[in-house]
């Protein structure tokens, strides 16, 4: 078992109690796949898993270790072996692709090599690698807010890479991007899952997506879960419970 | 925080608990404003308007023991007013009861505190007609006007020089500034120094400091440095430096606190220490808004270099104070006119610049 969250609870300093006992494991090599309406505590949970904030309660054990309240350098430490790619890309605008990308391997750095942008040949040979894994080793040199939504994913993907992380969390990363792209940025973290055996955990919207991508998913409805299991048992009365009965189901292939 | 806290904190109840803890404050904080609005009120009615517009005193009686019993009676009434909670502070705050007292009370009494502030200004200036438009003030008028424009070509290269020098002083200030500033800024930051108890005090006490500073203006600064250092130049450009650093930190850590949250998290996450977050993921958001402030400051700076000389700080204005002591109006008249042309030519640069780097 890669990670275990145990009656993980998040009450944020507002008073919303955006978790509410939130327990389950991740096997090395699984693609979770988690959902939800919005404000269900998607984003919260992913947060908590690679300590971004703190949970209030409960546990977080990665690789064997509790890291529900570590700090400083031993945090930073965990943070190294956990990549995340978010929904905005949040790239550094102004800078090239390549800069972006080294900048994943910044925890494994020193400071004053750092700040000189000094970085070995082998640091430039792995940030080319990881932009040719995500297909766009041609763009290395290009600033990073001239590429397309898609592009600059697939950058911020390339970074996590550089972590050359145990675990990959993704907050809806497809979110801001058409079906198309979605697809195909979808089918990176399918490829990375697969043949560099990362356990992906990634928060999506659309079931479609999920049943085409997902090994397993969980569901959260106001900070509990409401549904573990294959995506291909997620009926018609399911998808009621879990977004509400309104809700249709609409298809992006 | 280690057991559980789910039970005894349950989130409704902790948010009833701060509303009702705010009131509380807000119903302390209106009390004070109320005694000040009426203390402020009765002394403002004495004084201005009774001793000085009624009675026309010349010299204003004064004693303490007056002044004392007025607050005192002031605490009294502004204490029982917002106690009743139908006060215009207690409006203010919003925790005024929702009635008609209430509704009469913020209106009657927020008129009388503008008219009696309006009447009092009046006194206290000595806004008159009269003078603005008597025989003699026009005679002196068209006097300094036919000077501006009759200027005094002679002091020319002097006044061109004096000019100079305060563009340097200027220019310096601005460029000496940066470094310091710079560093002030990172510490100054909220978003950066939040984390920690430390860093929390550090910031707290730096912005304290950097506001006395910058609520002293460069005038006061450069009297100040003209005893330190010697009246000239110097003291001149000390002054625009201390100023020019307290108010630029405050625009830099302004820009700091007002960047995307986005790319800090993202390399935060990658397990980056705190140095490299602010170089990969906070400088390149900041370095145009830095740059455009501090050029901007120099447009500034140039102006307020005039300003400073007129108290010893060198420069054009020192120049421009001689000349107006003697009375030699055609002279000033020059160097007014030299002035606004080199603050309208400073703007001008400044604005291009501006735009072209954004
Ligand atoms: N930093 C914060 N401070 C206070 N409350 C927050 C914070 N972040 C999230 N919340 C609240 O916590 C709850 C869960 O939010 P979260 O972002 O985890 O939901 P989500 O499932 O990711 O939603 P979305 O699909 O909109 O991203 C929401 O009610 C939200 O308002
Ligand atoms: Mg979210």
């Amino acid at each position: 078992m890669i990670l275990e969250v145990q009656n993980l609870h998040k009450i944020y300093k507002n008073g919303i109690h955006a978790l509410k006992g939130v327990s389950f494991g991740v096997n090395e090599g699984e693609f979770l796949v988690i959902i939800g309406l919005s404000g269900s505590g998607k984003s919260t949970l992913l947060r908590c898993i690679n300590r971004l904030i703190e949970p209030t309660s409960g546990k977080v054990i990665f690789l064997g270790k509790d890291i529900t309240h570590i700090k400083g350098e031993e945090l930073r430490k965990v943070k190294t072996q956990i990549g995340m790619v978010f929904q905005q890309f949040n790239l550094i605008r102004r800078r090239s692709v390549i800069t972006n990308v080294i900048t994943g391997r910044l925890g494994s750095l020193g400071t004053f090599d750092s700040l000189l942008e000094k970085f070995s040949e082998e640091v430039y040979n792995d940030a080319n690698k990881a932009l040719e894994t995500v297909g766009i080793g041609e763009k290395a040199k290009e600033r990073a807010d001239s590429l397309s939504g898609g592009q600059q994913q697939r950058v911020a993907i390339a970074r996590s890479l550089m972590q050359n992380p145990k675990l990959l969390l993704a907050d809806e990363p497809v979110a801001s991007l058409d079906p198309a792209t979605s697809n195909s940025v979808m089918q990176y973290f399918e490829k990375i899952n697969k043949e560099l055996g990362t356990t992906v955990i990634c928060n999506l919207h659309f079931l479609s997506l999920v049943r085409r991508y997902a090994s397993r998913v969980i569901a959260l409805k106001a900070g509990e879960i409401i549904y573990e299991g294959i995506p291909d048992e997620i009926d018609k009365n399911w998808f009621k419970t879990i977004y509400g009965e309104e809700a249709e189901e609409v298809e992006i292939r | 925080m280690k057991q559980n806290p789910i039970l005894d904190s349950h989130p409704q109840r902790i948010i009833a608990k701060n509303k009702e803890r705010e009131a509380k404050y807000n119903l302390v904080k209106a009390i004070l404003l109320d005694i000040f609005f009426v203390f402020y009120t009765i002394i403002a009615v004495q004084r201005a308007i009774y001793y000085k517009f009624i009675l026309d005193l010349r010299e204003l009686p004064f004693s303490w023991g007056e002044i004392g019993i007025i607050f005192i009676i002031s605490v009294i009434i502004g204490t029982t007013w917002a106690l009743t909670k139908t006060s215009l502070s207690c409006k203010l705050f919003g925790v005024a009861k929702d009635n008609k007292v209430t509704r009469w009370t913020v209106e009657i009494f927020g008129w009388v505190l503008f008219n009696v502030t309006f009447i009092a200004g009046w006194v206290v200036t000595k806004l008159s007609l009269v003078d603005l438009f008597s025989a003699e003030g026009i005679e002196g008028a068209q006097r300094i006007f036919g000077a501006l424009f009759q200027p005094e070509m002679g002091i020319f290269d002097d006044a061109l020089f004096a000019i100079i020098e305060t563009i340097y002083i200027a220019l310096l200030a601005t460029l000496i500034s940066i470094p310091p500033t710079l560093i002030l800024s990172f510490f100054t930051a909220r978003n950066l120094m939040r984390d920690n108890k430390i860093s929390f005090a550090v910031y707290y006490i730096l912005r304290i400091v950097l506001n006395f500073v910058r609520s002293i203006e460069p005038l006061i600064w450069a009297i100040i440095f003209s005893v330190w250092v010697g009246i000239g130049p110097y003291a001149g450009m000390i002054a625009l430096l201390v100023h020019t650093i307290a108010s630029n930190a405050k625009l830099y850590s302004e820009a700091i606190e007002n960047i995307e949250e986005g790319p800090v998290e993202a390399i935060s996450a990658t397990g980056a220490n705190k140095i490299q977050i602010v170089w990969y993921a906070v400088v390149p958001q900041i370095m145009l808004p830095f740059l455009s402030f501090t050029i901007y400051r120099w447009d500034i700076n140039v102006r307020m270099a005039t300003v400073i000389g007129l108290v010893g700080g060198g420069g054009i204005g020192t120049m421009l104070m001689q000349y107006q002591g003697l009375a030699r109006w055609h002279e000033v008249g020059l160097i007014v006119l030299m002035i606004a042309f080199v603050v309208w030519v400073m703007d001008y640069i400044s604005a291009k610049i501006r735009e072209a780097i954004y």
